[in-house]
């Protein structure tokens, strides 16, 4: 069917929301995380369930996939409409029981609650401080669904912008509502909307930024799998309020269904007028082209981008014109992340007040991020921005697990920086956490505790940046390998005197030197590393590695006073060198042991330490 | 696929290649001044607009070392050796356009010399033998060392050779591979079949990585052979059979001092027709 008039779409949205809508739902998380975990079986058996107890016709009853639910780690996770409670790890052979007792009988099964303490989604812990507005859609539409997006809500934006505000008044929503890019810099939307905008000559082009290339990050894949036509209106709307002709969204080699969806929904949204040419029946056209990744991190960077699209090998150039005035094809061209687009409907429809009252002033809205690493809950977190680091990290995630400390949270995938303890008052906007020497990147934060060692962390990504070095400037293909030679000398017990300095002189002259923001910002993990946990580098340039981390470069201890002779050591220990039975505290022949840390992860009541070696340097076998 | 270039060209079943077609043509450019003016060092100099920092200095008899620009290639700015500071700011000098009146360059500042001290002591790791590198390294102050030193293979991966190819049409080798690992190379890392033994890269390459060889008739260059081409005029060998067959044929396949003849002879031909008065001839 397809829309001719802004009346037709009004007419449609009205008919969608007099249609009946079923008794009861379940939502099988249909996300990334639980997808990896198994959910594709669980809906197919829950699928079967359904056509075995005859409700294979979805009126009453149905079942669905939804984008990410959030709770990834529990996965794979359903939640149940109405009621809103939320299973998780939940198994195929559930199947039966979950349509049976719950879609059928309105009766929540204990067995599978994803929290133990409570049914409802919005009462766990991990949801309380968040506020769902670029996932609110998650769990409520079938993310390929046109229709669903549509009684959603969905493309009221740009009806309004089509029917009511006109051009001039949705570009300055966006303007005025301080939005800033989600891709990493927080640059604001509106510099760059009023520099395209102004631009000369034509076509000019947008660009959605979905390469999201940090390791282990997917809040934009959940984006473009969870509600591919919000990035589709927000381009859409952009391409209307500052005249585009054409757009693109680039997306990640790796997220083959992202770019399934999305061609899906760009055709369904072609086939209803709602894209293409003449939108609506009016004289307003804009089309859009699905573009896989070229597979590479440094693809994700704007000159690199943009020479993939053209075809071309995807490399960073050297750049002293603005993209808005060069870009594709050296015309004007608008770049922003797919989250950025995501949150243009809403500024658009609800006005820029509307958007200023989420966040704090100079940070408006709201931002997906990504919690991972050695917190109680791990999944995708959307809150507000200018909520403190520690809400994200203590409040949804639930802190730390117990017999362990917190020692710094990774925020800001591959280039950005650690942050120590203190950083857990920071407000978690682009400027608070730019200054701290680490950044707000697309999103991702990992949470490290004693165990982990920051040296080692900083090799961690020295050497993922290096491995994805493009190899164009020397200061990157050349530096970066000299920055990973020290740090893992540092971490193996080769350091050399003064190679604490030489890092840091090196990793500053990188950053100076660089072409693209991939080498100038390689040097954060080294640098942020260093203003806050100087001292243990200091420790591995003398042969010790506090954290128990680096085998050969410490001993561990039991502390005889806090063993509780639990024996759990000495169960986790591979070489038997843990001594000791029954009720005496345990020891550590040191002979015997070969540094792998287990015992040190293995107590619960922090008995084990790592200590520096009696003989001083590291260890010779090991070393 | 060689190389990249620097005009659109049909996507590689990745990007969606060639751009569509310009729905209306673009506005002209609003008259600018066509001079820019501002300092060098101190060095008061006025301009093209447009013009690159590097080309200003050197007017300003201003020195700048320099890797991967050469005067005949398009600059690519990858070296990051011929920084300069501008607007506070570090800049490579040999891609930074002048725009504005009232710049003011300085390519002596300790930033400036520390930014390249860093490169060169990268570089010379790479290149520890090839003399200019070293020459470089001495004037600033750098030595190689021997920890860092993974792969000194000669190479500094300047892309000189590379651009130099593409340039001249063949394109038969270009660098390949990401990181530390990049390399100059012809396609699938094998001696590059379209090479036709021009010498273009290897009188590029400021380190000589590139060698070549020539002996009874017959030059060697990247692990291909190539016979030399009598000059019908004088007998001379100086293109390679290949060469001759790229451009065209037997007609241009007279060496350059024969052509330089040649032309001449041409040109006084002509000119013997309508000599204008007062000029010389050629
Ligand atoms: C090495 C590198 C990788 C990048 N990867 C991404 C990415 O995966 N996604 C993204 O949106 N921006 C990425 N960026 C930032 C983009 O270049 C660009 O700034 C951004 O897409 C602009 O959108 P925004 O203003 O909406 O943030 C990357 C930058 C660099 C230097
Ligand atoms: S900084 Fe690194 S990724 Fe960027 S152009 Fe240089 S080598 Fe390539
Ligand atoms: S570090 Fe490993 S080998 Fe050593 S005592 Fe602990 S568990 Fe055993
Ligand atoms: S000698 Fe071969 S590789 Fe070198 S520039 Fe000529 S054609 Fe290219
Ligand atoms: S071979 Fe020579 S010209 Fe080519 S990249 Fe290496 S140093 Fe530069
Ligand atoms: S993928 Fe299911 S909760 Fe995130
Ligand atoms: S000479 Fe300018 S960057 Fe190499």
């Amino acid at each position: 069917m397809r829309l001719n008039s802004i009346e037709e779409l009004r007419e449609l949205r009205r008919s969608l929301a007099e249609a009946p809508a079923p008794e009861r739902r379940l939502w099988v998380c249909g996300g990334p995380g639980c997808l990896a975990s198994g959910a594709l079986d669980v809906f197919r058996a829950v699928e079967a369930a359904c056509r075995e107890e005859g409700f294979s016709d979805g009126v009453r009853f149905r079942a669905d996939l939804s984008g990410c639910l959030g709770l990834c780690e529990r996965g794979p996770l359903v939640e149940v409409e109405p009621e809103g409670w939320l299973y998780g790890g939940v198994k195929p052979g559930d199947a039966r029981e979950l349509v049976r007792e719950t879609l059928a009988g309105g009766r929540f099964v204990e067995r599978l609650a994803a929290d133990p303490k409570c049914r409802e989604k919005d009462s766990i812990a991990f949801y309380l401080p968040q506020k769902r507005l670029i996932m609110g859609r998650f769990g409520r539409t079938r993310p390929e669904s046109l229709t669903d997006y549509l009684a959603a809500g969905g493309y009221s934006a740009l009806e309004l912008a089509l029917s009511e505000l006109g051009p001039e008044e949705a570009f300055r929503r966006v303007e005025l509502s301080g939005l800033r890019g989600r891709g990493g810099g927080g640059f604001p939307a509106g510099r760059k909307w009023r520099a395209l905008k102004e631009a000369r000559g034509r076509p000019r082009y947008l660009i959605a930024n979905g390469d999201e290339g940090d390791p282990g990050a997917f809040m934009n894949r959940a984006l473009m799998e969870g509600d591919p036509l919000s990035v589709i209106e927000g381009m859409t709307i952009g391409a209307f309020a500052m005249g585009a002709e054409e757009g693109f969204v680039y997306v990640r080699h790796e997220y083959p269904l992202s770019v399934e969806r999305l061609n899906g929904c760009v055709k369904a949204a072609e086939d209803m007028g709602l894209l293409g040419s003449r939108i609506l029946g009016l004289d307003f056209g804009f089309r859009l082209r699905i573009v896989e990744g070229g597979g590479a991190f440094v693809c994700g960077e704007s000159t690199a981008l943009t020479a993939s699209i053209e075809g071309r090998e995807g490399q960073p150039r050297v750049k002293y014109v603005r993209t808005t005035e060069a870009g594709l094809w050296e015309k004007p061209t608008l770049l922003q992340n797919v989250e950025s687009w995501a949150n243009v409907p809403m500024i658009v429809k609800n006005g820029p007040d509307w958007f200023r009252e989420t966040g704090s002033a100079e940070n408006p809205g709201t931002k997906v991020f990504s919690l991972v690493g050695k917190v109680r809950r791990t999944g995708l977190v959307e809150l507000p921005l200018g909520s403190s680091v520690g809400s994200l990290v203590n409040g949804a995630g639930g802190g730390v697990p117990k017999g362990r400390r917190f020692k710094a949270v990774q925020s800001g995938g591959p280039s950005g920086g650690c942050l120590p303890e203190s950083a857990l008052e920071l407000p978690l906007d682009f400027d608070a956490l730019a200054g701290a020497g680490a950044m707000m990147g697309s999103g991702g934060l990992i949470v490290m505790d004693d165990l982990s060692c920051l040296v080692d962390t900083a090799r961690y990504f020295t050497a993922f940046l290096s491995g994805e070095s493009c190899g164009k400037c020397a200061p990157c293909r050349e530096g970066l390998p000299v920055i990973l030679e020290v740090l893992t000398d540092m971490t193996e017990g080769r350091a050399r005197v003064g190679d604490t300095d030489f890092l840091e002189s090196q990793a500053r002259m990188l950053a100076a030197t660089a072409l693209c923001g991939l080498g100038k910002s390689a040097a954060n993990p080294v640098l942020s590393t260093l203003r806050y946990f100087r001292e243990e580098y200091l420790e591995h340039e003398g042969g010790f590695c506090r954290s128990g981390r680096c085998s050969g470069m410490y001993l561990p201890v039991v502390d005889g006073k806090a063993c509780r002779a639990c024996g759990a050591c000495q169960k986790a220990c591979p070489a038997g060198a843990v001594e000791g039975s029954g009720k005496e505290p345990r020891r550590v022949a040191a002979d015997k042991c070969v540094t792998c840390g287990a015992c040190l992860a293995a107590c619960s009541f922090e008995a084990v330490k790592a200590r520096r070696r009696p003989e001083g340097g590291p260890d010779a076998r090991t070393a | 696929m060689p190389g990249q270039l620097e005009t659109p060209r049909p996507g590689n079943g990745r990007g969606p290649g060639a751009p569509p077609a310009s729905p209306q043509p673009e506005p002209p450019r609003s008259a600018t001044p066509l001079l820019v003016e501002g300092t060098v060092n101190g060095i008061r100099i006025s301009v093209p607009k447009g013009t690159t920092l590097l080309r200003a200095a050197r007017l300003c008899g201003v020195e700048i070392p320099t890797l991967c620009h050469h005067e005949g290639l398009p600059p690519e700015g990858s070296c990051r050796l011929c920084v300069a500071e501008i607007r506070g700011q570090l800049a490579v000098s040999c891609m930074f356009p002048l725009r504005d009146d009232g710049f003011k360059a300085l390519t002596d500042t300790p930033a400036v010399m520390d930014a390249r001290r860093y490169v060169l002591s990268l570089l010379i790791n790479r290149a520890p033998k090839a003399p200019r590198i070293r020459k470089l390294a001495d004037e600033y102050g750098v030595a190689p060392d021997p920890r860092f030193m993974k792969d000194p293979d000669g190479c500094v991966r300047c892309g000189r050779c590379v651009r130099a190819c593409r340039a001249n049409g063949p394109e038969a080798i270009a660098l390949a591979g990401r990181g530390f690992g990049r390399s100059v190379t012809g396609p699938f890392r094998k001696p590059p079949e379209a090479c036709i033994g021009c010498l273009a890269c290897a009188l590029c390459c400021p380190t000589g990585k590139i060698t070549f060889a020539e002996k009874d008739g017959a030059r060697r260059i990247w692990d291909r052979e190539f016979s030399l081409a009598p000059c019908p005029e004088c007998g001379a060998r100086v293109f390679t059979a290949e060469q001759i067959a790229f451009y065209g044929g037997s007609a241009s396949a007279a060496c350059p001092s024969c052509r330089k003849k040649l032309m001449a002879s041409e040109l006084k031909k002509a000119a013997a027709y309508e000599a204008p008065d007062g000029l010389p001839l050629p």
